[in-house]
């Protein structure tokens, strides 16, 4: 079987549930979520091979609801990347429902912005992440896209909530969301960050105004909000996100399982040479500034560290004025489908990584942001555990642009 | 010049908990290879470390027994470096945020005055996977035996505040008391459930710089470790003297050559906070659940055995140094059995007889209730001593009470007057020489005679009874 979508189809046709809240739905997921006897090679040589041994609790869970998991798609290596996920295509094309993608930068909102469906990223510690092979434990989470929020609501119903086998969970109530279409509750206001839009280039700039425009329209108050340290989100992701991943991947050394190089003289030669193997250029440069702070510039590392607790202070703070921060979700200058190096790619995701950085939940709804090229998506961010009333509001903020109300 | 030896140590002990530190295997490090893993300790990816309560309240007692401040809220970090004992590429430590600072320990200093040593901080750390070298043949192989991955360990650094071998050792014997008090180790240097680290520097007597500092390694008993710290000591001394520099490095006691010899250079690899592993909180409710399991230590339990029992201080420091020796000796004492008599018997039978059969106070058939009811005859002047340490030794190897064994075996004492009476003139009769040394001023014939009565009766005549009768009838 071979596609250009999928690394792996489920050929069997598994038992469903005939009256599950998701019975019927087609669930793709990617390599790097276990799913019991599939390979899970995380697209990357340096698991080349490896089998799970168990369903992730995710897939579990969505088993019990009655979706069927169809298969996994192409991703980039280890979910670094964004040109070799194929996630988004397998919903364009119809061969799925619903996908999961990591989602560490905003990879999964990136991709459906890029085709103009609902991505969304849920508050960090809700969803067990017992099963995913990550990359960037601190920051990313499985994130779904489908072709509504109700969609999306009726997933988050099914897989959020406490796991016993996910013991890096906080204690947290779990947000209810059951009634994300008969929640009516207003939003305050929305904020829009002033140096986003000034960073925006002009016909962003004018495709993202028009959206805010619509969303007045629409009887919404929209606020203009500043929030001097917003560049350094990108500096503070990639300086964090990198020492993760280094940590991270430090696992994988071909002793066990993956791929083990042919000839070395000693261990050090073998680890040297089988993760030299095992890693494309693009992780490994990544990996490489992760070492750097690690070994060379620790200092700087523990500023990151520093500075991301000041970003969620500040982030706390402009939401106490408001409910939610509108921002596009994609750049026109920095097209996702073209970013091949560390740099492109956190350009690419510049817009989306806050909420990885704070931990806060993000949704991308199509067809408010349209810039001549297509649409941009819009972005709305939430407080933390703030999931539900998101995925409530994109529901009816979608609706109210059909005219449905 | 005159210098002095300032000495620190840094102290891994292997905590005891039925589970390993991140998940639910088997803390047994022993067993058939590689049996007691899973995919947490072997971090296969997808899995998230499950951090135990069991070994952070046993590590947690070690601290407080060590009079260490608990830190309400400490992290793991990940201590990143490359070798084939460690399946994720970093070992998880608590660099940053360790689970307590602070303490001290009061040993018996050299002067025999109390001393004061402090405690810099106490950190939970995770052991390594062990290598097996297989040097014989054509290939030589490495073999990893991921059993002892993830099993849990503290460890412990004190502040340089030692000044000689003897402080050293007698700090490692204190702490090792009080560990084995809460029942956090065995502390066993000698089966590695305990090892210590050493640093060693040198300066002028009277200054309070700290000089560039040599660690040694590799002490496998506190004998060892004393001897290593007095070579180390002159070694340097004598590099001083010469006008060679001391340089910072990592020495290797050699136990067959009695000496360190340098070893070759640690990787110190860089300290990263941990995402995986949730920040340790230590709530009200577990400080005092934790305060509240803390048994009664062997300071106080010894001057407590001094006024209750009326032990000297020695016998009384003795029942007290170790918790199960403490426990027994009051459980038999409880039976009515004065503590001397307990003491003895404990200190010199039963002790020595459970090290020759690798039985513990815990586990050995030897009750209190049976040692008790045993002395209690002894005490009666039922049985005599002798007859006694037959008993017991049955007593190993038997269920059946000291009672019946004394009646199956005739080990009942003979004290009655008659028989005994009877027995003396047939010893007297057949010995005349011996009754005509003694009589003629050699005391010796008596212990002579005394020594036939007793082998006459077969070991179960009162030995004093018979002493009186001999006696009566000589003089």
């Amino acid at each position: 079987m071979q596609s250009d979508i999928f690394v792996y189809m489920d050929s069997s046709s598994p038992a469903i549930l005939e009256s599950g809240p998701l019975t019927g739905k087609r669930v793709a997921v990617q390599p790097n979520m276990s799913v019991r006897g599939w390979p899970t090679e995380a697209g990357s040589v340096a698991l080349r091979g490896f089998v799970a041994l168990e369903d992730a609790t995710v897939v579990e869970r969505l088993r019990q609801a009655g979706a069927a998991i169809a298969g996994s798609v192409r991703m980039s290596e280890l979910g670094f990347g964004l040109v070799g996920d194929t996630g988004a295509r397998a919903l364009a094309e119809g061969q799925a429902d619903i996908v999961l993608m990591t989602d560490v930068m905003g990879e999964a909102r990136v991709a459906a912005a890029a085709i103009g469906t609902f991505g969304f990223k849920p508050s960090y510690g809700i969803v067990s992440r017992f099963g995913l092979i990550g990359l960037v434990p601190s920051m990313e989470s499985f994130g779904i896209l489908a072709n509504s929020p109700e969609e999306i609501a009726a997933v988050m119903r099914v897989i959020a909530g406490r796991d016993d086998r996910d013991f890096s969970m906080p204690e947290c109530k779990t947000p209810d969301f059951s009634q994300v279409r008969e929640n009516q509750e207003p939003m305050r206001g929305i904020g829009v960050v002033r140096e986003c839009v000034e960073a925006l280039d002009p016909a962003e700039s004018r495709a993202f105004r028009e959206a805010l425009c619509r969303m007045e329209e629409a009887g919404l108050k929209v606020e203009e909000l500043c929030l001097g340290d917003f560049d350094l989100f990108r500096t503070v992701h990639n300086v964090i996100g990198a020492v993760e991943a280094s940590s991270s991947s430090g696992k994988y050394d071909g002793v066990r399982y993956g791929h083990r190089t042919a000839v070395a003289r000693d261990w050090n030669e073998m680890y040297l040479r089988s993760r030299a193997e095992s890693f494309g250029l693009l992780l490994k440069t990544y990996l490489f500034q992760g070492a750097y702070f690690q070994f060379e510039n620790y200092a700087a590392f523990e500023k990151a560290c520093a500075l991301r607790a000041r970003l969620l202070e500040e982030t706390a703070v402009l939401f106490k004025k408001v409910d939610a921060l509108a921002f596009p979700a994609i750049r026109q200058s920095f097209p996702p489908s073209k970013a091949n190096s560390i740099q492109e790619i956190y350009e690419a995701c510049a817009l989306t990584l806050c909420a990885n950085v704070t931990g806060q939940p993000s949704i991308v709804v199509p067809g408010f942001v349209l810039a001549e090229e297509g649409g941009l998506g819009l972005q709305i961010a939430g407080p933390h555990l703030s999931d539900a009333r998101l995925l409530s509001f994109a529901f009816r903020l979608t609706n109210s642009a059909k005219g449905v109300r | 010049m005159e210098y002095e030896a300032v000495i620190g140590l840094e102290i891994h002990v292997q905590l005891n908990s039925a589970a390993k530190m991140f998940c639910d295997c088997p803390n047994r490090p022993g067993d058939e290879p590689n049996k007691n893993t899973c995919p947490i300790c072997l971090w296969l990816p997808g899995y998230i470390p499950k951090f135990s309560q069991e070994a952070l309240e046993k590590a947690a007692l070690v601290c407080l027994v060590l009079n260490c401040h608990l830190e309400r809220q400490s992290a793991f970090d990940q201590k990143v470096y490359y070798y084939p004992d460690l399946p994720k590429g970093y070992q998880l430590s608590q660099a940053h945020q360790p689970l307590a600072k602070s303490g001290w320990l009061d040993i018996a200093g050299e002067d025999g005055r109390p001393k004061r040593l402090r405690i810099r901080k106490i950190h939970m750390e995770e052991d390594v996977a062990r290598l097996v070298h297989e040097t014989e043949g054509r290939t030589p192989i490495s073999l990893v035996d991921f059993n002892r991955a993830g099993t849990p360990l503290v460890e412990i650094v004190t502040e340089p505040d030692m000044r000689g071998p003897q402080e050293a050792m007698e700090f490692v014997r204190t702490l090792r008391t009080q560990i084995r008090y809460v029942g956090s180790s065995e502390c066993s240097l000698e089966q590695g459930s305990m090892r210590v680290d050493a640093n060693v520097s040198l300066r002028p007597r009277g200054s309070n710089q700290l000089n560039t500092k040599v660690e040694i390694k590799n002490m496998n008993s506190i004998r060892n470790l004393g001897e290593a710290i007095a070579y180390e000591t002159s070694r340097q001394m004598g590099s001083l003297q010469s006008g060679e520099a001391i340089t910072l490095h990592t020495r290797l006691w050699d136990a067959e050559k009695r000496l360190t010899v340098p070893m070759r250079g640690k990787f110190e690899g860089p300290c990263v906070p941990d995402p995986s592993v949730a920040q340790i909180l230590i709530s009200d409710e577990l400080l005092n659940d934790l305060r509240s399991r803390l048994p009664e230590m062997p300071q106080p339990k010894t001057e407590r055995f001094i006024k209750q029992y009326g032990l000297a201080e020695e016998e009384a420091m003795l029942m007290s140094s170790e918790r199960d020796v403490s426990e027994y000796f009051e459980a038999v004492v409880k039976r009515n059995i004065s503590p001397r008599t307990a003491t003895h018997w404990l200190a010199a039978q039963m002790l020595p007889a459970l090290k020759e059969r690798n039985e513990s106070l815990r586990d050995t058939p030897v009750s209190p209730e049976r040692l008790a009811s045993l002395l209690a005859m002894l005490e009666k002047d039922e049985v005599n001593a002798n007859s006694a340490k037959e008993v017991l030794t049955r007593l190993f190897d038997s269920d059946q009470t000291p009672e019946a064994i004394v009646e199956q075996y005739g080990f009942k004492q003979v004290s009655g007057a008659s028989e005994l009476e009877e027995l003396v003139d047939q010893v007297l009769a057949a010995n005349p020489s011996a009754v005509n040394n003694f009589r003629s001023g050699q005391a010796k014939a008596l212990s002579f005679l005394i020594g036939q009565a007793m082998q006459a009766s077969q070991g179960k005549a009162n030995p004093k009874r018979i002493r009186e009768i001999l006696m009566a009838r000589l003089i």
